[in-house]
Formats: structure tokens, sequence, C-alpha cells
């Protein structure tokens, strides 16, 4: 990883990449089968719920997710290009019908999945607004949510620590 | 965790259901991001918060990534369970017949 946003056209942007020994087809269906995605979309103990996942340009994706403590993280959105076994690109500024969303959290993450040798590459760009919009989401405290969640699991690990 | 004062990588990974590569590649992450200083005595790693290093902009974006690379492990993991699984099926298939 580097902080030089090298192959980005942006700094806000984030450029993950995997290889996966894994086909493409299997990367697909972990993320276009809802009941497979809720399945790695969130790290335990949380839970994800996926409400909506209508896989078509305008389509809606939603999920929601639950913490352990009652914490929550809503996130209505979009689908806005799909490419069968390539290429799904989602946003949380719109939400189905592309209606125009004010997040608490605004983001387009364009994922795309191609064949390499025997397994896959997998690179997900999620972009980002401004510095400004930024801290305002900040500000609505979506870090508190994942915080709790690191604190529970820290109190969990203490009850297991050896005295 | 780290809140309370510099921990072994050992404590830290503890709570996690993940292997100690996996996990020492989030810490490797959060260490570039500059959000935590490690360092080796003896054995073992041990890990340090550096606070308010970063402006407040930074940090946002760091915390994003964190969060889509443990996505993108979880997710590849995932993926690969769920090929060996499909693998283990063909190959159930074909024995029967």
């Amino acid at each position: 990883m580097s902080q030089e946003p090298v192959a980005s056209a942006d700094a806000n942007d984030l450029v993950i990449t995997r290889s996966l020994r894994a086909p493409v087809s299997a990367l697909w269906r972990a993320w276009t089968e809802p009941d497979l995605l809720k399945q790695w979309w969130c790290p335990k103990p949380w839970s994800t719920e996926v409400r909506a996942f209508d896989l078509r340009p305008g389509g809606a994706f939603h999920t929601f997710m639950q913490g352990p403590d009652g914490g929550t993280s809503d996130n209505p959105g979009c689908f806005l290009d799909i490419v069968p076994q390539a290429r799904i690109v989602f946003t949380s500024m719109l939400t189905a019908g592309w209606r125009p969303n004010t997040p608490w959290l605004g983001f387009t993450a364009d994922i795309a999945m191609s064949a390499q040798g025997a397994g896959s590459l997998y690179v997900a760009r999620v972009m980002h607004p401004d510095a400004a919009t930024r801290d305002r989401h900040e500000q609505l405290g979506f870090f508190d949510g994942w915080n709790t969640c690191i604190t529970q699991l820290d109190e969990f690990a203490l009850t297991l620590a050896p005295k | 965790m780290l809140g309370r004062g510099a921990q072994t990588v050992s404590v830290l990974a503890h709570p996690f259901d993940m292997a100690l590569p996996s996990f020492m590649k989030h810490l490797a992450v959060l260490e570039h991001s500059g959000l935590i200083r490690t360092h080796k005595t003896g054995r073992a790693r041990t890990c340090e918060l550096l606070p308010a290093r970063l402006s407040e902009a930074e940090t946002w974006l760091a915390e994003q990534r964190a969060v889509w690379e443990a996505r993108s492990d979880r997710m590849v993991e995932f993926v690969e369970h769920l090929h060996e699984e499909e693998q283990a099926h063909v190959a159930g298939t074909r024995r029967k017949r």
C-alpha cells in the first residue's frame, strides 16, 4: 500500500487490490447474492441486513448494520453500473431511481473483477467527496459506532485474559 | 485497547477471529497510515497509538481505508472458502456417477 495516490485521480480515493485463488464467478456470487454478501460485509459482532438489492443501474442497494450494543448504521444507496462478472458501481449519494440523497457517509465505489491465471483480480476504488463533507460526516458519529464495537471486543478479551 | 497504553500484538489480536498474519496486515495498514507505531522487544512486537499526529481529514480517510481493507480481507476469505466448497461439491457429484 502506498500513501501516494499513484493510481488515483484524487487524494480522497482509496484503491484496494486483492488477488484471489478463486475465479471471478465465485467473486461475482459473493457480491451479487445478498445472502452471501451479508456474511462478509461488516465485522463481527456487527451483522448486516440487506434491505434492498436491485442489481441494475438505478436499482436500490440498501444495507443496514447492527452492533451488539444496539448501535446501527443505515446505508441506503443505488447501483450505477453493472457489467456481469466484471464490474459493480454503486453510490450512497443517490438512492433508488437515481434520487438525490444526503448521506451521512458520501462515497461511490467502483468494484472491478477480472480473471488472473486460475484465479481472479479484485480492485475496489472508493471515491469520497471533499474534506468539508467528510468532517461533517465524522461529526455525525460514524466512528463512535465502530469504536463502541471495538470497546466491546476489548472488554470481552479482558474477561478471557489470564489473570 | 491501545488507548490504555502500549500492548503486544498477541494481546491485541486475541479478541479477533483472525489468523495472526492477517492481523499483522491490518496493523501494517494502521502503522503505514501513521495511526500506530510498533517496535520489537525480544520476540514480542509492541504497538502504541500515535495521538493526533494526523489531521482530522487524514484520519478520516485512514479509517475509511481500514474499513475497506478489512472488508476486502473478509470477502477474499469468504470467496475462497465458497470456491473450495463448490469444488468439493463438484468432485463429490463426479464420484457418485
